[in-house]
């Protein structure tokens, strides 16, 4: 069985304007030691679907419907005691922003040691000690334990986000674009440590990004999110080899390779839809290039076009495209 | 003028800012200490031609583009502007830039090639403004450089005003209504007295370009204009800068950090560490024969959209260097993975490597 299987989760946020059907019916599954990527448009669902899993939604969002099971438990069920036990020490998230999410006017270290204290009922010395090995596994010198927020650059930043996200030794770790605020060559540290750790901790792993190429270096599975929906599923050589759905063309197709032929990145006209009124049919239809007037008429389900590559489009299914 | 000749050349260009090191200091202490983001660089950028300066946050590639328009000033150096002379605004300059002022020595115009250039750095306030008319910029972030409070039609107004360029309300309108058409806000009217929240981020970005276009200029200085914006519309800007480079021959400071964009769209790629134009060339040249370490290192961590690629990474130590306090020698040696003895204690010379392809590194020796 997965160690995490997420199936038909629908996650909503009631605004003035109406309720936005953020996340719309999103399966996905990750094994033990997999890498999984999500990515998307800004706006498609894809924090969204991270902050379920681990229960951190805004108070105007709420689960709908929908199973997270992880480990043997649904989540969506899960009380607050029991989730508290949850997170850190059975999976944990690692911010976007490292400059926002650590506590300016706390030492980093007391920021990590506070959680394993709380979770492990271990004495403060146990949990420096733990604190000390964690910065020496993320590549921070273990002297630097007493430092603020403000003393460390951008990606050593990002590194202490990944010593706290790892400070119970979780069996799961989201990282929400984990990168998109660094340089390149602070990118490509951070990537490698994240890709090694994964490997040699065994981590169940989902990386949220909107950077294809960066995920496509990291992650062996991909989901590809539009307007709150996955519109194609596969492994990384599947969607970048093989992309059938015309909005993943679309986002392969925007990506310059730097190693490839010089051609200009194909934009996708239009803007996603609006999710408070999502059309009644695939959410793709208004940007679409292919489409057909039926497109507009039912939700296309996901299809298997090969194993282990799954695409929700009608004209696919039908072999049009 | 033919397609080859320059429409801007910067030399030796510093800009270098004092630090504070306390009140007394400052003022009696005969060692300021500097930082020395733009530390010495020449380029120049042809009529028509797409001039791109890639490199890390901190590298100087901003101020450097700052620095053309004299929104930070350049501590020495030169910034040649030389534009076509039959156009009126142009022309003004010229005048104006001949004559003697107080608030300069001798004249802001300059022999370039048999041509007559402008000094950017030797102009006053008020002659400034004319050259701005002809160098625009284009900012970063469109959620952050257009003030919300103004509706589009006023944000592409303001530079009309501040100008003094529009002779009444209804040639406001037209100008206004041109740019936008321009700019891809296509129909004007729908966009015009709408909020900068109002319209999605490609568009916004879309509505900077057109601020910039109202007083149609001949060089544009466009600092990370799609960094901002989500991949799919990306395309859509980039496109809209070719198209009017086509049709009003346009020249461009392209400012990124993303390789992979300066790939696809320059003519020409400046590589910037710590200050210095390490490496720089016609783009095919340097992507794929890069001869600076730092160039190679930086190809390879670009991240590609291909998970079959199996190349080995030169992930470089360290993170961005300190320009209060640059290395001696060759700025990048510290983190160079072929550093030589030399590199510790001299710097490089600036070396043609292939025609048109500059170097500054110790590993290509040759003649000086």
């Amino acid at each position: 069985m997965a160690m995490l299987e997420v199936t038909d989760l629908r996650t909503y946020f009631t605004t003035l304007e109406g309720t936005v059907q953020a996340v719309d019916g999103v399966s996905f599954t990750v094994e033990e030691g997999e890498a999984m990527g999500l990515a998307g448009e800004s706006g498609c669902g894809k924090t969204t679907a991270a902050l379920s899993i681990m229960r951190l939604l805004p108070s105007n969002g709420y689960i709908k419907t929908g199973k997270i099971m992880f480990n043997g438990k649904n989540i969506v069920t899960l009380n607050a005691p029991k989730l508290r036990k949850t997170r850190w020490k059975e999976m944990s998230i690692i911010f976007q922003g490292a400059m926002n999410a650590l506590n300016p006017v706390k030492r980093v270290g007391d920021q990590i040691t506070e959680p394993i204290m709380l979770h492990e009922n271990v004495s403060e010395a146990v949990a420096i000690k733990r604190t000390k090995e964690l910065f020496e596994l993320v590549g921070i010198s273990p002297d630097r334990i007493n430092e603020y927020p403000h003393e460390f650059s951008g990606g050593m930043r990002q590194r202490v986000m990944i010593a706290m996200a790892l400070a119970c030794w979780p069996k799961l770790i989201i990282a929400d674009e984990p990168t998109t605020a660094l340089d390149v060559m602070i990118q490509a540290q951070i990537l490698r440590l994240l890709k090694n750790l994964q490997k040699e901790l065994s981590l169940g792993f989902i990386m949220i990004s909107h950077d294809l190429s960066v995920l496509a270096e990291t992650c062996e599975k991909l989901c590809i999110m539009y307007a709150g929906k996955i519109v194609e599923n596969g492994t990384s050589i599947h969607v970048f080899k093989n992309p059938r759905h015309p909005y993943t063309r679309g986002l392969v197709a925007a990506f310059p390779n730097i190693k490839g032929v010089k051609f200009m990145p194909e934009p996708i006209p239009g803007n996603p839809p609006n999710l408070i009124h999502p059309p009644k049919g695939c959410r793709f239809y208004e940007r679409c290039k292919y489409k057909i007037d039926s497109c507009n008429e039912t939700e296309p389900p996901l299809f298997e076009i090969e194993p282990g590559h799954f695409v929700a489009c009608h004209l696919v299914q039908k072999g049009v495209i | 003028m033919t397609a080859d000749t320059d429409i801007i050349k910067i030399e030796n260009l510093n800009i270098w800012f004092q630090m504070r090191q306390g009140f007394l200091k400052d003022v009696i202490s005969k060692n300021l200490r500097y930082a020395k983001a733009v530390d010495g660089i020449s380029f120049n950028i042809k009529k028509g031609e797409i001039f791109c300066l890639v490199g890390e946050s901190g590298c100087g590639k901003t101020t450097t583009g700052k620095g053309i328009l004299r929104l930070v000033e350049p501590t020495s150096g030169s910034i040649i502007f030389a534009d076509d002379e039959s156009d009126p605004i142009i022309k003004r300059l010229l005048q104006l830039a001949g004559e003697k002022s107080r608030k300069r020595e001798g004249t802001a115009v300059v022999e370039m090639e048999g041509r007559r250039g402008i000094d950017i750095r030797k102009l006053t306030k008020a002659e400034m403004i004319y050259a701005r008319q002809r160098i625009q910029m284009i900012f970063q972030d469109p959620y952050e450089s257009l003030n919300p409070k103004m509706t589009i039609f006023d944000i592409i107004a303001e530079p009309l005003i501040v100008n003094k360029l529009s002779k009444n309300e209804k040639d406001k309108e037209e100008r206004v209504i041109k740019a936008l058409n321009e700019a891809g806000l296509r129909p004007p009217e729908f966009y015009m007295w709408r909020y900068p929240h109002q319209v999605s981020g490609g568009q916004r970005q879309r509505v900077g370009i057109a601020g910039a276009l109202v007083l149609s200029p001949s060089l544009l200085v466009a600092d990370e204009p799609i960094s901002m914006l989500d991949v799919s519309i990306r395309g859509e800007i980039l496109k809209l800068m070719l198209d009017l480079r086509e049709k009003k021959r346009l020249s461009y400071l392209f400012i990124t950090h993303d390789l992979s964009v300066a790939y696809v769209f320059s003519d020409r790629i400046g590589v910037m560490y710590l200050g210095r134009i390490v490496e720089m060339g016609p783009t095919e040249m340097v992507i794929k024969n890069p001869k600076h370490p730092y160039t190679q290192a930086l190809i390879t961590v670009v991240p590609k959209p291909d998970p079959t690629a199996k190349e080995e990474k030169i992930i470089l130590k360290g993170e961005r260097p300190d320009p209060t306090n640059i290395p001696n020698g060759c700025r990048f040696h510290p983190r160079c993975p072929q550093v030589l003895d030399i590199c510790k204690k001299e710097q490089p010379l600036n070396l043609e490597v292939e025609p048109g392809h500059f170097v500054e590194c110790h590993l290509y020796p040759g003649k000086k």
